[in-house]
């Protein structure tokens, strides 16, 4: 039996972003909002290890009252528990906020019957942090393996489990001990077919919703915007570089355009 | 055993699908409805004008609903007749604001379909069905293209006692349970594409002049479709436009044109350019209006199925009648299947019942009346093309009349009548149009 | 004195380049605040590399060895660089964007309580208050958002690989090494590396002198081959969009852009890429940029120094004859 607990974000689908060319703004009117893609490989993985293993498996997820879309997703995944952290005072909070606030309310969840098996995407799409789950791994005291592109073995019995990680040069084989976070990179897990059950008991779950009040006990200092060392100061729409030459192969000979670029790599020390 | 039994399926979480499963609901009937997107509206489009009437047939609180699908409330309504270089507008104060409103589909879908959950339906969204469970010529369920369960890899059935068709204009289903046996001709649908188009803030209260609970509803005729027949749209919602058009599948096929190149030609209008001046493309989408007329109506009963909505033809493109329509004949399902579950027998014969619904109602009455509409619009296709034209000429010519003898312009006015369509032309699709109607 | 702080990124004695780059902007940014420049290194027996570190700038090197760090592992790795800051009070500290660097930034902030920012591509002092500015792309690359830490130290950021150029080597630039003695244990590292297997091929576009790159518009497998051609015959390597990878035309390790590799060649040729704000974003520093597409919309024209409106093919086929031709090998 496996005791695991999965963090998942809702994020803009950044396909669809939209700037106004007059104002740099973000468009956000029609922008749909999806489960961060990589939270989605987390909620697959724990599926897949709840049908394997037998378990238990929580989701939660900070954020505002739409949110909780993604936390019914979450049950078509076979969630048994869902819990969503809304509150105004949890707003603009930055990693190391939201780490404290996911941090301390896993502590609560935890209290009587801890998790073997922490689940993180490998980054938010929103902001590509990737700081999260690690800073959640330090808060909790336990040890986190990011990039996990395979889970090889779990075994109950010793606590251990063996994945692989990758990193730039090639892939890691890591054998850690349980509870152990991980983050999770899209090629961990494909997206299961859910059945029909799932997708049906989905959309009619309603998340347990924890405010700042309770029933977790946090710092307020600590919490959203107040605990949030970094700031953003400005927002800008990267400039172009400007324009260079332009030929069209209807105009100009072949010749001279390739002649052109043998000069350009003969100038760079390139030929 | 199965592990689904319900008592009614829907096939479809659009107006019609999602009415039905309402009323069904009222009722306690166990009722699951199957919808292939995302979420209810998720794939859907439609221009964006909703009648208030129907929607309290279903809702009654409506439009004291949170959150609400209302963009705005239609207080002006008419026609722009489009030339090549500019536009006569035919505007219409409405007398009362709360008759219809303008609409977001993936909004309105998903309101309707809260609102069915909440009532007690079963939703399974992102779901396709494939195939009907078949005995004997009776329909007896459905078959989708997820598993049944973890341990059941197998494409899940779902037993029901009546299975409602409500998959929209796409009609596949419709022909698998046998109810409509050819496809539809290019000259049976309309193509619709919209866009929807965002205004830099506050410009489109300024453009349309519109404060911040009135909303613009017009057609539009003539350049907008390149003269070919079909409408134009526009619609203002709460910060958005809807702009689009409607031109039948054939003459597109006809000329080889693409239905968005028609959007952006008609983008580049200069009374649009200047009024889109600044927006931003929101969303983009195609899709057909079915135009069967009564002769091509599918049967809309069988054993154990019943078809609603687009899927049956209901749509009056004329009076832009759709949803409503959808939702009205939901209703006529919901009570004939009430009928069914009162004798115990769901065959045909106690669910010819939805016909005779039907048949008494005036959505029938209106298709029978407008039985020759597309053979009507597509041999008269010069009235889209010569009469915007000839309005805005005259127009052109009455309105810069000032300093001139008057005998002298009205004239050139009866000039350009003779040369567009000649009096006996005019005379006679008045005729025409006065008998079609008649 | 206010030091900046790098984390010198190595593995099995190798440094990673971002280091350099970083000890390079690290530089200005203690010039900006008359501070000095540290690295930080942590490892096993790899004390030769100190005097490499002095020569890229550093004025300090602080020294963790131990059996424990022989490699990168979070727990140990975050405690050492944590009692290190604690201890020495560092105004900045700056890791690499890699796997490695971001692991490490999220566990070393979140033990010293301050802020950090991720991927970053702009460093700067603002004057007036002396305080980091700190750019980076967001939403996909779509806009740009210049973060500040003001009230917490040190400001740390992850900084992407090749956004800054490596500095200048001065072999002879020597500065102070300080040791620190930390008290490790085994069995608190809770992770055990068992087997490493290594790329079969690295392809190493961020360093790369030469990208010949292609997009969705290079149509398929063949092409690539081409466009390999040309590489080899440049001893560069093959660049491409992120929809020629999903076609599976290319391997992931190829692709340059937000969800890629940053790369800054000296020369980055584009064929049959319509250059998306999110490849931009991996390619916009490259010292001169050749784009070839058929449609003269393609946004790609509006950076590149050479555009050429035509068919990629052509335009690379007659490319590869000249370069062989250059090369005498033709005919
Ligand atoms: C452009 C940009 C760049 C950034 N770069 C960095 C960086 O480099 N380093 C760093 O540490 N952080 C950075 N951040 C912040 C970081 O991306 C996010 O803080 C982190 O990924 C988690 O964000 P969030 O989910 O709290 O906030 P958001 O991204 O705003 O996500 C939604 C959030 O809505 C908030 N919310 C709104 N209403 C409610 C409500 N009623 N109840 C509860 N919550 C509500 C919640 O906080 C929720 O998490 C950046 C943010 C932006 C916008
Ligand atoms: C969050 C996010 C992250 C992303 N990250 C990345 C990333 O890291 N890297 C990346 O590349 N993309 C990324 N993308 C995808 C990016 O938005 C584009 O979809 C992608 O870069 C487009 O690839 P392309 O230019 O090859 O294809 P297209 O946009 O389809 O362009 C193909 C081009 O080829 C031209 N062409 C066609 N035929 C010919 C011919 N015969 N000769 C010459 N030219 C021809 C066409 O005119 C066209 O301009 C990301 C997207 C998102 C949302
Ligand atoms: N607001 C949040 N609520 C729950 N989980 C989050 C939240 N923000 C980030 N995470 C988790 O942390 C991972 C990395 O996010 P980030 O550090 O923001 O890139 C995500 O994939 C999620 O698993």
């Amino acid at each position: 039996m496996l005791n695991i607990l999965v963090s998942i974000k809702q994020v803009p689908d950044t396909t669809n972003i939209r700037i106004n060319p007059e104002t740099g703004t973000l468009i956000r009117e029609g922008i749909p909002s999806i489960t961060n893609p990589y939270d989605v490989v987390a909620l697959s993985l724990a599926c897949e290890l709840k049908q394997r293993y037998g378990g238990k498996i929580t989701v939660i997820t900070m954020g505002p009252p739409q949110a909780k879309a993604s936390l019914r997703e979450a049950v078509e995944f076979g969630a048994d528990r869902i819990i969503l952290l809304c509150d105004k005072k949890f707003a603009g909070a930055d990693t190391l906020a939201t780490s404290y606030t996911l941090a301390e309310t896993i502590k609560f969840l935890q209290k009587d019957d801890p998790f073997d098996l922490l689940l993180f995407g490998k980054q938010a799409i929103d902001g590509d942090t990737a700081q999260v789950g690690p800073g959640v791994a330090n808060r909790l005291n336990i040890p986190v393996i990011t990039y996990v592109i395979k889970l090889q073995d779990i075994d109950l019995i010793n606590k251990k489990i063996i994945v692989h990680r990758k990193i730039e040069r090639g892939v890691e084989v890591l054998e850690a001990s349980l509870p152990v976070l991980l983050t999770c990179e899209k090629e961990l897990c494909a997206t299961p077919f859910v059945p029909l059950e799932q997708v049906i008991k989905a959309t009619k779950a309603e998340p347990e919703v924890f405010t700042a009040e309770g029933p977790v006990i946090f710092t307020r200092e600590k919490l959203g915007l107040k605990g949030s060392p970094t700031q953003v100061k400005k927002v800008f729409t990267p400039e172009l570089k400007k324009q260079g030459k332009i030929y069209n192969l209807e105009e100009v000979p072949l010749e001279k355009v390739i002649e052109e670029i043998i000069g350009v790599l003969k100038e760079k020390g390139l030929l | 055993m199965n592990k689904y039994l319900y008592d009614v399926v829907i096939i479809g979480g659009g107006p019609a699908g999602l009415s039905t499963g309402i009323k069904l609901a009222q009722k306690g009937l166990k009722t699951l409805l199957i919808e292939r997107g995302r979420f209810c509206g998720a794939k859907n489009l439609f221009g964006g004008v909703v009648y208030t009437s129907s929607i309290k047939e279903i809702v009654p609180e409506f439009p004291e609903v949170d959150p609400s699908p209302v963009e705005r409330p239609v207080t002006e309504e008419g026609y722009f007749f489009l030339s090549k270089e500019g536009v006569v507008k035919i505007l219409h104060t409405k007398k009362r604001a709360d008759e219809s409103f303008t609409a977001l589909r993936a909004k309105f879908d998903a309101f309707l379909s809260e609102y069915a959950l909440k009532k007690g339906i079963d939703l399974a969204p992102k779901t396709k069905v494939i195939d009907f469970i078949r005995n004997n010529g009776f329909i007896e369920g459905v078959i989708v293209d997820r598993p049944t369960s973890f341990e059941d890899p197998s494409p899940a059935t779902i037993k029901a006692k009546v299975v409602v068709i409500a998959e929209g204009v796409n009609r596949l289903l419709t022909e698998k349970a046998g109810l409509v046996t050819k496809t539809f001709e290019p000259e049976e649908v309309v193509l619709a594409v919209k866009e929807v188009l965002q205004l830099p803030k506050g410009e489109l209260e300024a453009r349309f002049g519109l404060s911040n609970n009135q909303g613009l509803a017009v057609e539009i005729f003539g350049e907008i479709t390149k003269g070919l027949p079909g409408t134009g749209f526009l619609y203002t919602n709460k910060t958005t436009i809807s702009f689009g058009i409607g031109i039948f599948l054939k003459s597109l096929m006809d000329l080889n044109l693409k239905p968005y190149e028609i959007l952006e030609y008609a983008k580049l209008h200069p009374y649009f350019r200047e009024l889109f001046k600044g927006s931003e493309t929101l969303e983009y989408g195609a899709h057909l209006i079915p135009e069967w007329g009564i002769k091509g109506l599918p049967k809309p009963y069988g054993n154990g199925v019943l078809v609603v909505g687009d899927a049956a033809g209901l749509v009056n493109p004329l009076f832009r009648e759709g949803t409503n329509l959808a939702i009205y004949s939901g209703l006529m399902a919901a009570e004939a299947i009430f009928y069914a579950f009162e004798k115990g027998d769901f065959t045909e014969r106690s669910l010819r019942r939805y016909e005779e619904l039907f048949k008494d109602s005036f959505i029938y009455k209106d298709l029978v009346m407008l039985k020759d509409l597309k053979t009507f619009l597509l041999s008269n296709s010069h009235l889209f093309q010569v009469y915007p034209e000839m309005i805005y000429d005259i127009c052109s010519l009455y309105f810069s009349a000032q300093g001139r003898y008057k005998r002298d312009v009205i004239r050139e006015i009866f000039g350009i009548i003779k040369k567009k369509r000649g009096y006996w032309g005019i005379l006679r699709d008045f005729v025409k149009i006065g008998r079609f109607l008649w | 004195m206010k030091e900046v702080w790098v984390f010198i990124e190595q593995e099995r004695g190798i440094i990673h380049p971002v280091s350099f780059e970083l000890l390079g902007i690290a530089k200005k940014l203690a010039l900006a605040l008359s501070g000095k420049v540290a690295g930080v290194l942590l490892g096993y027996q790899v004390e030769l590399l100190v005097e490499e570190i002095f020569s890229y700038g550093a004025d300090r090197v602080y020294l963790i060895e131990h059996e424990v760090l022989l490699y990168y592992r979070h727990i140990p790795y975050v405690k050492g660089v944590s009692e290190l800051a604690k201890k020495y009070q560092p105004e900045i500290l700056l890791l690499g964007a890699t796997p490695l660097g971001r692991d490490l930034a999220g566990g070393v902030a979140t033990q010293l309580e301050t802020g950090l920012t991720a991927d970053v591509t702009e460093l700067t002092i603002d004057k007036e208050t002396g305080h980091l500015l700190m750019t980076r792309p967001a939403y996909g690359g779509n806009i740009m958002a210049t973060i500040v830490c003001s009230q917490h130290r040190p400001q740390m950021a992850t900084v992407r690989p090749r956004i800054f150029s490596i500095p200048e080597r001065e072999p002879l630039h020597r500065g102070e090494l300080i040791r620190e003695q930390i008290e490790f244990k085994e069995e608190e590292a809770k992770v055990k590396r068992l087997d490493f297997i290594p790329k079969e091929k690295m392809v190493n576009l961020e360093y790369a002198e030469v990208i010949v790159a292609g997009g969705k518009g290079v149509g398929g497998k063949e092409g690539f081959g081409l466009l390999q051609e040309i590489a080899n015959e440049l001893g560069g390597e093959v660049g491409a969009s992120r929809l020629a990878v999903e076609a599976g035309w290319i391997s992931y390790d190829h692709q340059v852009g937000q969800t890629g590799k940053t790369v800054r060649p000296k020369v980055y040729m584009a064929f049959g890429i319509s250059g998306t704000i999110q490849h931009r974003a991996g390619m916009q520093n490259s010292d001169y940029i050749i784009a070839v597409n058929t449609d003269p919309q393609a946004p790609i024209f509006k950076i590149a120094d050479l555009g050429i409106i035509g068919d990629w093919k052509k335009i690379a086929q007659a490319l590869l004859r000249a370069l062989k031709r250059e090369r005498g090998f033709y005919e």
